[in-house]
């Protein structure tokens, strides 16, 4: 045994240099160290105009960001999956993204505001499984996926892989992920995709690979569904938005809102409050690989390459809330898509 | 060493031949992942396509190691098919690899690779190379006593026995388990008698609970032939090993409440004198025979075999108390020695400041045991045993940390098994990996019961004035000896047990001599004496003020041993000076 545990630690000494070598090529680029945000985009508002039941606490716009990785993640995949499958997806590239811009998105908040200990609990649950299910994924692709890979989606499971993966991205756009119907995609797995075609291992492989995920999933859904209703309140599906103009208006919440926010922005609308808050508002733009970083009358957080599209780039930056209509002006007029505007 | 620890990495790695325990997977599953991942990188750096080469050594010992921990639970490699059904398939198999213990006996595909298939043996007498002869060199568990004897021999019957011992003209040194550490099993150029092999049981009543032995059987033996009668040995020592023969001639004792010595449960015994003659001998039947036998160190004559009292097998819980050492007397008069459901009791001394104890009691109950096994099951190694001892005896930092935190841990779980299991340890715990630097060695004294507090001063004292390592001194009760000529037990007395860490330079060695004859006197000075079966650095004058009848034993011998043919080291050193 002596032999085999000096094997061991050169195997976990290799290991751990390796995986050393590995971190000198981030996944996410902060711009600075710590906060980069001025502290005056972090005051609260002391007498907010909209109503007590439509405010949310300022530092959610921050908050959410992990959560909201957890859709852009399975965006590209969905997006990845129709020209090549699964198998050679960076899972663990996505892994170190959610981790990193957590901490980055936290290191503007820590100081500004009274700790939320139910939301950093729920972001390390959805963290923690995530990251367990796409490692399991990941070293799964490898010894396994791999033998049977075709690179292209041939496979009639492939590519229903890349259908219930876009499903399931434009459902949890407005539903929570644990609503998504599950056992009707295994029933149809299993009903609707011809058990017969070329790459014959592929099929079978991939059968396998997708009857645990949609079982698995299922099973967790079940369970996260219950432990939520049990420990948080059903959300409401607007934002409440005061504009400058002095008049209250109900704005899609979610994934709807940059659309409808950057409308009433090239109408001329300026905001006022956006659930009750004037402080800084987060959002994420798309931009080409060498495209610009940063913007007036906003700050840039961090940026993101897109781990499945090296020609793009995820900008996530922030900026108060009376500078938010000047800004998605700004980047309409320059044709850079908002992905998101995180609406607390 | 335990037969896998011999073979190479690459037969458990790649070979799906026998079984390997959890911790063996997972320090395999340890090496075997980080490896895959040094290598998928490296490789990957060259060129994607170079990854696929250790795909076929991942997948072989991946196979390998989960089918040997797959044979651990007497199951065929067949069960890895269960991967193929998504969810619970590799749920199980995960189960099966990582968690479930393998079965405790050995199975169709090998024996249980944690268990050990029987207790710890010296081996036999060692051969010399190259020499013709039927020289051989005889050494004890300390492996510090080697003696060269002119041969072995082995009866299997009595009547062979009392043939050897009759026409022999050489002298003769007798042997069992020879777990006694200072050469009292051999002597230069004897012939030495291993008594191993006369292990039978002659009779076994249990309902008069008397069991007939060749003295060449270990209790083990015995806790096994009387464990199904629910019966248990009524007096033995800790640990099984022993061969009966020897622990009667040192007349050994345990951590019995209520008894003593071993003399006090042998009913009788049968002897071989000097000239071959055998002679049975009880308290009341050639009472001066059985009382210069049992205790004696083959001083007149070899122990054949011998008549044992049994008692009930009953459970027994531990529980704890840890208290100043000056309380301690006073604690055992008035919570141990009348209470008659105490069936075990050892108080240890904490080193290095000697301050401080921790009185162990087991008392009778009718609780489910917590363990699964009646008798003490068998382990082919004791890592963490080795670590705790190694530990406490390195610095006093070891010794603090057993006395705060190590035993306060291990004394915290709830404890109940039978008697006999309680009685059954393995001498292998207590083995070091290796005695070229050190070893652990016993000594033992023995004071009358109000003596204690006097004793145990002086004693504190002189292993703090020689800086010896004292990993443990153990304290046990016995009552007064019915009459051995080498009675250590003169009244009722309290036993010191020394557990200490010595050199094995020769420097060391002497060092240890000194501090014992220190100690020994500190023993007389109460009116106590000092155990025999250790290192014999008395000298002639404090054995025979620690053994006054020792006048008595060898007049005796000179009348049935006229040619001093029993000998061992301890006759060479006390009787021959005479």
């Amino acid at each position: 045994m002596k032999r085999l545990y000096a094997l061991i630690l050169a195997s976990l000494a290799l290991a751990a240099g390796i995986a050393l070598i590995q971190t000198r090529s981030p996944t996410t680029f902060a711009v600075g160290q710590g906060r980069v945000l001025p502290a005056e985009w972090l005051q609260p508002n002391p007498n907010p105009a909209t109503p007590k039941a439509d405010i949310r606490p300022a530092d959610q716009t921050f908050l959410t960001f992990p959560e909201w990785f957890l859709v852009f993640s399975p965006e590209e995949q969905a997006l990845a999956f129709q020209n090549r499958t699964s198998t050679a997806f960076p899972f663990m590239a996505h892994v170190a993204q959610f981790w990193q811009s957590y901490r980055i998105v936290n290191d503007q908040i820590k100081d500004a505001f009274p700790v939320n200990a139910s939301y950093h609990v729920m972001i390390c649950v959805i963290g923690v499984s995530t990251t367990v299910e796409y490692a399991l994924k990941a070293t799964y692709e490898a010894l396994v996926g791999r033998l049977t890979d075709t690179g292209a989606p041939i496979t009639a499971e492939d590519r229903y892989n890349a259908e219930y993966m876009a499903d399931y991205v434009a459902f949890i756009k407005d539903h929570p992920w644990y609503e998504f119907d599950y056992s009707t995609r295994f029933k149809s797995l299993w009903t609707s995709t011809p058990l017969v075609g070329g790459s014959f291992m592929r099929k079978m492989e991939r059968r396998y690979f997708l009857t645990t995920e949609l079982i698995a999933k299922l099973l967790y859904a079940k369970l996260i569904g219950f432990g939520t209703h049990q420990a948080y309140d059903r959300p409401l599906p607007t934002t409440a938005v005061v504009l400058v103009k002095d008049s209250l208006v109900h704005l899609p919440r979610y994934d709807r809102f940059a659309q409808a926010a950057g409308t009433l922005a090239a109408r001329g609308e300026a905001f006022k409050e956006i659930a009750g808050n004037t402080s800084a508002i987060l959002l994420s733009v798309l931009v080409p690989a060498y495209g610009p970083t940063a913007f007036e009358d906003s700050r840039t957080l961090f940026t993101q390459p897109l781990a499945s599209d090296p020609t793009r780039k995820r900008v996530v930056l922030a900026a108060p809330v009376p500078f938010l209509d000047r800004l998605l002006v700004r980047l309409g007029q320059a044709n850079l898509p908002v992905e998101h505007v995180f609406d607390y | 060493m335990a037969w896998n620890d011999k073979l190479p990495v690459s037969y458990l790695l790649f070979t799906p031949k026998g079984r390997i325990n959890r911790f063996t997977y997972w320090s395999t599953s340890v090496f075997i992942w980080p490896s895959f991942y040094v290598l998928f990188n490296l490789l990957g750096w060259l060129s994607p396509s170079a990854t696929w080469l250790i795909y076929p050594p991942l997948f072989w010992a991946l196979y390998c190691t989960a089918t040997k921990r797959l044979h651990d639970g007497n199951r065929s490699a067949h069960w890895l098919w269960m991967l193929f059904l998504p969810i619970a398939g590799p749920l199980v198999i995960i189960f099966l690899l990582g968690f479930m213990k393998g079965t405790f006996q050995g199975n169709r595909f090998g024996p249980n690779p944690d268990a050990a298939p029987d207790y710890f043996k010296n081996p036999d007498a060692e051969k010399i190379p190259n020499l013709k002869s039927e020289e051989r060199i005889v050494n004890d568990v300390t492996q510090l006593n080697p003696v060269l004897v002119s041969k072995v021999a082995a009866p299997q019957t009595i009547e062979e026995l009392r043939d050897i011992i009759r026409t022999t003209d050489k002298f003769i040194c007798i042997g069992g388990g020879r777990f006694s550490m200072g050469g009292q099993t051999a002597s230069p150029n004897a012939l030495h008698i291993d008594m191993r092999k006369l292990d039978k049981v002659i009779a076994f009543s249990p309902g008069e609970r008397t069991i007939k032995v060749q003295a060449g059987i270990r209790w083990c033996d015995i806790q096994k032939h009387v464990d199904a009668h629910d019966l248990s040995i009524k007096v033995m020592q800790t640990y099984a090993n022993f061969t009966v023969g020897g622990s009667l001639s040192v007349n050994c004792h345990g951590r019995y409440i209520g008894l003593g010595p071993v003399i006090l449960s042998v009913r009788s015994l049968d002897a071989i004198l000097a000239n071959g003659d055998l002679v049975h001998a009880s308290p009341t039947e050639n009472p001066d025979i059985f009382f210069a036998c049992v205790g004696c160190y083959n001083a007149i004559a070899v122990i054949a075999q011998v008549e044992l009292d049994l008692e009930a097998n009953v459970a027994v819980r531990r529980s704890h108390v840890k208290m100043r050492r000056d309380t301690y007397k006073q604690y055992f008069f008035s919570k141990v020695r009348e209470n008659k459901d105490v069936v075990f009791h050892n108080g240890d001394i904490y080193p290095p400041l000697y301050r401080n104890m921790r009185a162990v009691i087991w008392i009778r109950t009718v609780e489910k045991p917590t363990v699964k096994t009646r008798l003490m099951p068998l382990a082919a190694a004791y890592p963490l045993e080795r670590y705790f001892i190694g530990a406490f005896s390195k610095s006093a930092f070891g010794k603090w940390r057993r006395e705060y935190l190590i035993d306060p841990l291990v004394f915290a779980v709830k404890r109940i098994h039978y008697r006999n299991y309680e009685a059954g340890y393995d001498v292998l715990e207590l083995e070091p990996e290796s005695r070229k630097q050190c070893t652990y060695v016993l000594q033992e004294y023995f004071v009358a019961v109000e003596k204690f507090d006097a004793f145990s001063t002086l004693m504190a004292e002189i292993f703090q004035r020689h800086k010896v390592n004292v990993i443990n001194v153990s304290i046990r009760h016995a009552k007064a000896d019915s009459g051995s000529l080498l009675a250590w037990a003169k009244e009722e007395v309290f036993a010191f047990v020394v557990w200490y860490k010595q050199g094995t330079a020769d420097a060391d060695k002497g060092a240890v001599a000194v501090w014992t004859r220190e100690l020994i006197d500190a023993a007389l000075s109460q009116g106590g004496s000092y155990y025999l079966p250790y290192q014999p650095h008395a000298t002639a004058e404090q054995f025979h003020r620690a053994y006054p009848r020792a006048k008595q034993l060898f007049a005796l011998k000179k009348k049935l041993d006229p040619s001093f043919k029993f000998r061992n080291v301890l006759w060479d050193t006390y009787y021959k000076a005479d």
